[in-house]
């Protein structure tokens, strides 16, 4: 008999997959669903010798997965490649760039930082034909080629950025059988979402549980949520003019978002801890509130990484599942998908280094990844059928179904936007002070970047 | 094991350099001017003007090198673009005394530099001097000293458990609302309470540095002369006269050095500010303002500008080091 | 007499107990990462840690055993087990629904929806009954609300102490800190004594200067320095690292050995002067054994400064097996995200034993009182 401890309680379990660190293969070639021919035609390749140096955000868990997935490289052409990952990787990789001793391969979490490094000269442009492999390879191929081009030092366009492992984002975390005890649908619409909320109020219970904490980040889940409602309110094309600044966040369309935010967010009645508790409660522990006795929240809005931070032993798709976060029934704008997701570029060039890259256009380097856990891909060459995790493929599918998808705006703002006023100006805003005095805030600083 | 030998091959080759350098340039001093024989005076007087610069030359270069140069490279950097080609004269110092946050950030520093290098000295005072008295005097220290030897990353989490504010309805898992809680009081989300959240950021740097000012002051206390203590003893004097009217004097200096060095810390911290707020709800400090734009934003320019206003800060305490250091001389 | 003796221990008295509560003032935020360092992460995110050291009650969710473990008891199916793992705890209250996780008294028999009935007594013994089959792959959830003794584990530990590699990297963390502690304060002994007691030009000129450049911020010199040594050929090395952190280092040095070297009575050193001592005779005689205690404190804060340190080595040290730094290593058993606050509260007791012990050994030189021995004595 085995009893799960949803809280409390010690759990042994560890991150699985620590056998693959030492070069183990983590599914023996020629075994399951895998497009296995993809990986044997590496071995035509010879790379014996040669160091490619990868150099990224991913640590613990996520850093065992990406070295499975490089085992596979390494173990067909011989070549050696060492990944090592940082928590401050924006700063190292600046500092690395700039100073002239950069690892082969980074990988980016914001195109934004590229973009500021290709304008440099500090990225090198991927191979001739990249951009015509994922216009045609990738789910809405054109708008990852796009993502992906930024001007170099002389002002031309050029691809250099390949987008390999992707986040949804608009996704609502629930407990499904919280739900049948209270009696709750799904809903389908934002309407329906936000009776829902009124509902569980009315019924002595708080429905959300909402935390922008993140230590030097703090912040950042509200701007998803803008975002998010961004494009359940506006046009793509309003919201692509946000990001790119020709519609100012003074706009009244854009406060109109925050604002559509503040009406989950500060409503003492509908998060957990009260609106005072949002701002300072730690992303990591906001999920936690959907599996507490009782629970302190029914609904977690937040992207598809997060089940990481759930109770040791919560099953996906049994203890927890996810909805669409939906849309509008009344306005006409289909069903937008906010997503994310983490870039390879070249920083220093070899003939290893080009091989790897041309290694995570084959079918085999995503679907290693996607079999383990957490990994979403707009490859459409690969074989669905390997994902292990049903929720996964359930994810994987509004992805692929989605009538709009748009990037993390905020990734693609100026650093100084995205990562800086954005956030704080969202605290400031969950603190009590007015969308129209914080998009001015925002507004101002941008106009007078550099 | 390979490691292992290459590792004190290392330690060996780089330790046993700089001994090498230190004895065999005097040494060749010695021999090449002979503080004897017929030219014995002019010898002296040349090798006393070459021998200090024997002895500074390979800190004069290695701070030249670390530290001047990147100075001087941002005096430059603050008249250039973010990306540090153009030049673009004054309007990085223009943005700044526009920007609110630069006057957010200096008026919370200088309540930084108020209240911290006071706190800490204070502190380290209090504690060296008591620890000094008891059995075990040196048990005490060692826990005072722990938190200077806990990494950052560490001393973070640590105050995330005292600060931390779970909202009306949850279980607390910060000491300081859960103390409040039982004693029957709302919590508090103590790090966005303006203006009080600076002060609670201040009390971390202030736990950290007291260890550091108490291993200063103690060994300071420890170098007063037994007799001078004797003497005043005899005079009648009780234990609060002896500190204040004896042992504090006599090491005024060293408090001097405590409290300069904390100051210019002070000046320069930035991870708890980082870790803790990131700057926000109004507790934005200079060098977390300084890293923001550098590795945040990628301007260098601005960045630099707000580095040279850190540096600029720091002159009174040199003007003050310079005086000490002239009396001293006289 | 018998008065001073009593104010004497009552003087005694007062300073104990000052000191106890200084140091508990000091050491509870301490107290509370230690504590941490033993439990697992839903405990430490749910519960606070002063919590673990003692039977607490708690709310909590237990699957009861899957559907494949009923058996039919006469026209009932029924599911019966107990919802401690270790069959140690007491049940004070539990609920058959999120909604009302705390209505039932241990023993009673709780109404489910579909005819279904469940009883938890107060050892953790449940039983779920029902008229028809269960069917499905997982259990029913039992709401319980639970006394349960403390409960620690040794997995954190366990993860940081016997993690892949870690050992390499603290062989490595000493290739940086040994050097990197002891050549900062050679140079810097030499260049405070010249500062002190040596006459030349422009002395007063570079003490204000050693102060000034206490105050450069660390993050204006990585970029230039980092390219300066790619330019030179350091490279990525450990001769960089030593460089790097004895130049970061020294401005410190100079300037608490400077102010303490030229406090050291002057007659000493005149009258070596006119013994016919050259400086470097007077420094090794004279200065470097009087001057212990700074520089054993000088030495504990370089030590800690550079053993602690990830930016300076993470920038000027690479990132490969035989470079990585136990710092570094450390880091990367944390998620992407952050958050693992048990590794994290593991991992700060791991790295810490070291400087302590670095502190107990240097601590007799501080408090020896070289300097009232000496002076009695020339």
């Amino acid at each position: 008999m085995k009893n799960t401890y949803l809280a409390g309680a010690a759990a042994l379990a560890l991150a699985a997959g620590t056998a693959y660190a030492d070069g183990h293969l983590a599914f023996a070639p020629g075994s399951g669903d895998f497009s296995w021919d993809s990986y044997e035609a590496l071995k035509s390749m010879d790379l014996s010798g040669e160091t490619v140096s990868v150099f990224g955000p991913w640590l613990g868990p996520d850093k065992e997965l990406v070295e499975s997935v490089i085992a596979y490289f390494e173990e067909a052409t011989g070549a050696n490649v060492e990944y090592s990952g940082s928590d401050s990787f924006e700063q190292q990789i600046r500092i690395d760039t700039e100073a002239g001793s950069p690892p082969n391969v980074a990988v980016f979490p914001q195109p934004g930082l590229a973009a500021d490094l290709a304008a440099k000269g500090l990225l090198v442009p991927l191979a001739d034909g990249t951009a015509d492999w994922v216009r045609e390879n990738y789910a809405a191929g054109q708008s990852w080629v796009d993502l992906g081009t930024y001007a170099d030092e002389n002002g031309a366009d050029q691809l250099y950025g390949f987008f390999y492992k992707v986040d949804v984002k608009s996704l609502v975390w629930y407990s499904p059988e919280n739900f049948e005890d209270a009696g709750y649908d799904v809903p389908e619409t934002m309407e329906d979402l936000k009776a829902l909320t009124d509902q569980i109020v009315a019924d002595g219970e708080t429905p959300w549980c909402i935390g922008l904490g993140s230590g030097g980040a703090t912040g950042w889940p509200a701007t998803d949520w803008v975002e998010d409602l961004m494009l359940r309110t506006q046009s793509p094309a309003d919201y692509d003019a946000w990001v790119a600044n020709d519609l100012k966040f003074t706009d009244p369309k854009v406060v109109g978002a925050i604002e559509e935010f503040g009406a989950f967010a500060r409503n003492d009645a509908y998060v957990a801890g009260g609106a005072g508790a949002v701002a300072s409660t730690d992303f990591r522990d906001a999920p936690k509130g959907l599996f507490a006795s009782p629970p302190q929240c029914y609904m977690h809005r937040q992207a598809s990484f997060i089940p990481a931070f759930f109770p040791e032993g919560t099953v996906v798709g049994e203890d927890a599942d996810f909805f669409y976060f939906p849309a509008y029934a009344g306005k006409d704008l289909g069903k937008p998908v906010l997503g994310a997701g983490t870039l390879f570029a070249i920083t220093k060039d070899s003939k290893g280094t080009r091989a790897f890259m041309e290694y995570l256009q084959s079918e085999i380097a995503h679907e290693i990844w996607m079999a383990q856990k957490g990994f979403l891909t707009p490859h459409n060459g690969v074989n669905t059928g390997v994902f292990t995790d049903p929720t996964v493929a359930k994810m994987n599918d509004i992805l692929l179904n989605a009538d709009t998808f748009r990037f993390d705006g905020s990734d693609l703002m100026p650093g100084a936007i995205g990562a800086g006023v954005f956030w704080t100006g969202m605290v400031d805003y969950a603190g009590g002070k007015d969308a129209a005095a914080v998009a001015a805030d925002i507004q101002s600083t941008w106009d007078n970047l550099n | 094991m390979e490691q292992l030998l290459y590792a004190s091959a290392t330690i060996i080759v780089g330790v046993f350099g700089c001994v090498a350098y230190f004895y065999g340039s005097n040494l060749l001093l010695d021999v090449a001017l002979p503080p004897r024989g017929e030219k014995a005076g002019r010898n002296i007087n040349l090798s006393n003007m070459i021998r200090p610069w024997l002895f500074l030359g390979p800190a004069v270069a290695l701070l030249g090198l670390y530290l001047v140069y990147p100075v001087i490279r941002s005096i430059d950097l603050s008249f250039r673009d973010a990306s540090g080609d153009a030049w673009v004269g004054l309007d990085n110092y223009r943005w700044m005394l526009s920007d609110a946050k630069f006057y957010e950030s200096l008026i919370n520093n200088f309540w930084w530099l108020i209240v911290v290098p006071a706190a800490s000295t204070f502190f380290g005072l209090i504690a060296a001097t008591l620890t000094d008295r008891i059995k075990w005097g040196n048990l005490a220290k060692s826990l005072i000293f722990m938190p200077m030897a806990i990494s950052f990353v560490g001393a973070s989490v640590i105050w995330k458990f005292v600060y931390d504010y779970r909202g009306t309805g949850g279980d607390e898992i910060g000491i300081i609302n859960a103390i409040l809680v039982g004693l029957g009081g709302q919590p508090q989300a103590w790090i966005t309470l303006e203006p009080w959240n600076s002060f609670f950021l201040m009390i971390i740097l202030i736990w950290i540095q007291t260890g550091f000012a108490m291993v200063i002051l103690s060994a300071a206390l420890r170098g007063i002369p037994e007799e001078t203590i004797e003497a005043s003893i005899l005079d009648g004097a009780n234990p609060w006269q002896i500190f204040w009217k004896i042992k504090v004097p006599q090491i005024w200096g060293t408090i001097a050095v405590v409290w300069t060095t904390i100051t210019i810390l002070v000046l320069k911290v930035f991870d708890i500010v980082l870790a803790m707020t990131n700057g926000q709800w109004g507790s934005q400090v200079l060098a977390n303002l300084m890293f923001d734009w550098m590795f945040r934003a990628g301007d260098f320019g601005r960045a630099s500008t707000v580095a040279l206003v850190i540096m600029v800060l720091v002159t009174p305490i040199m003007v003050w080091n310079i005086r000490n250091a002239r009396r001293e001389m006289v | 007499m018998d008065n001073i003796a009593g104010q004497k221990s009552a003087l005694g008295w007062a300073v104990n107990i000052a000191v106890v509560a200084l140091v508990l003032l000091w050491t509870i935020p301490t107290i509370g990462l230690l504590v941490s360092s033993f439990r697992d992460r839903d405990q430490i995110s749910t519960t606070g840690w002063w919590r673990a050291l003692t039977a607490s009650e708690q709310n909590v969710i237990v699957r009861s055993a899957p559907p494949d473990a009923q058996v039919a008891e006469g026209d009932l199916w029924v599911i019966a087990g107990n919802i401690f793992e270790d069959g140690e705890g007491e049940v004070t209250a539990f609920g058959v629904t999120s909604r009302a996780p705390t209505a039932l008294t241990p023993g009673t028999v709780g109404e489910m929806s579909k005819d279904r009935t469940m009883t938890v007594d107060a050892s953790g013994n449940y039983r779920i009954t029902s008229p028809v089959e269960f069917s499905g792959s997982r259990g029913t959830r039992i709401f319980a609300t639970t006394l349960t003794p403390p409960q620690f584990t040794l997995a954190n530990y366990d993860r940081v102490l016997f993690s892949e590699g870690i050992f390499r990297s603290f062989i490595n963390t000493f290739t940086v800190t040994i050097p990197a502690t002891v050549i900062p304060i050679l140079i810097a002994a030499f260049a405070a004594y010249a500062l002190a007691w040596m006459e030349f030009p422009g002395r007063a000129l570079l003490i204000a200067a050693v102060v000034g450049l206490l105050v450069v911020p660390l993050q204006m010199a990585l970029i230039p320095l980092l390219k300066l040594h790619n330019q030179i050929g350091i490279g990525k090395d450990y001769l960089g690292i030593w460089l790097a952190h004895t130049g970061f280092g020294l401005p410190l040095a100079i300037y608490l050995l400077r102010n303490y070297i030229a406090g050291l009575p002057r007659e000493i050193i005149e009258s070596a002067r006119v013994d016919g001592a050259t400086d470097f005779e007077i420094f090794r005689r004279i200065i470097l054994p009087l001057s212990f205690p700074a520089l054993a404190s000088f030495a504990i804060f370089q030590f800690l400064w550079v053993w602690n340190d990830l930016l300076v080595a993470t920038v000027f040290l690479g990132n490969n097996e035989e470079q990585l730094v136990m710092t570094g290593r450390l880091r990367e058993l944390l998620g992407s995200r952050g958050g693992d606050w048990e590794i994290l509260a593991a991992s700060a007791f791991v790295s810490i034993a070291v400087p302590l012990v670095v502190f107990f050994t240097m601590q007799r030189y501080l408090v020896r009182g070289l300097l009232a021995g000496s002076v009695k004595g020339g």
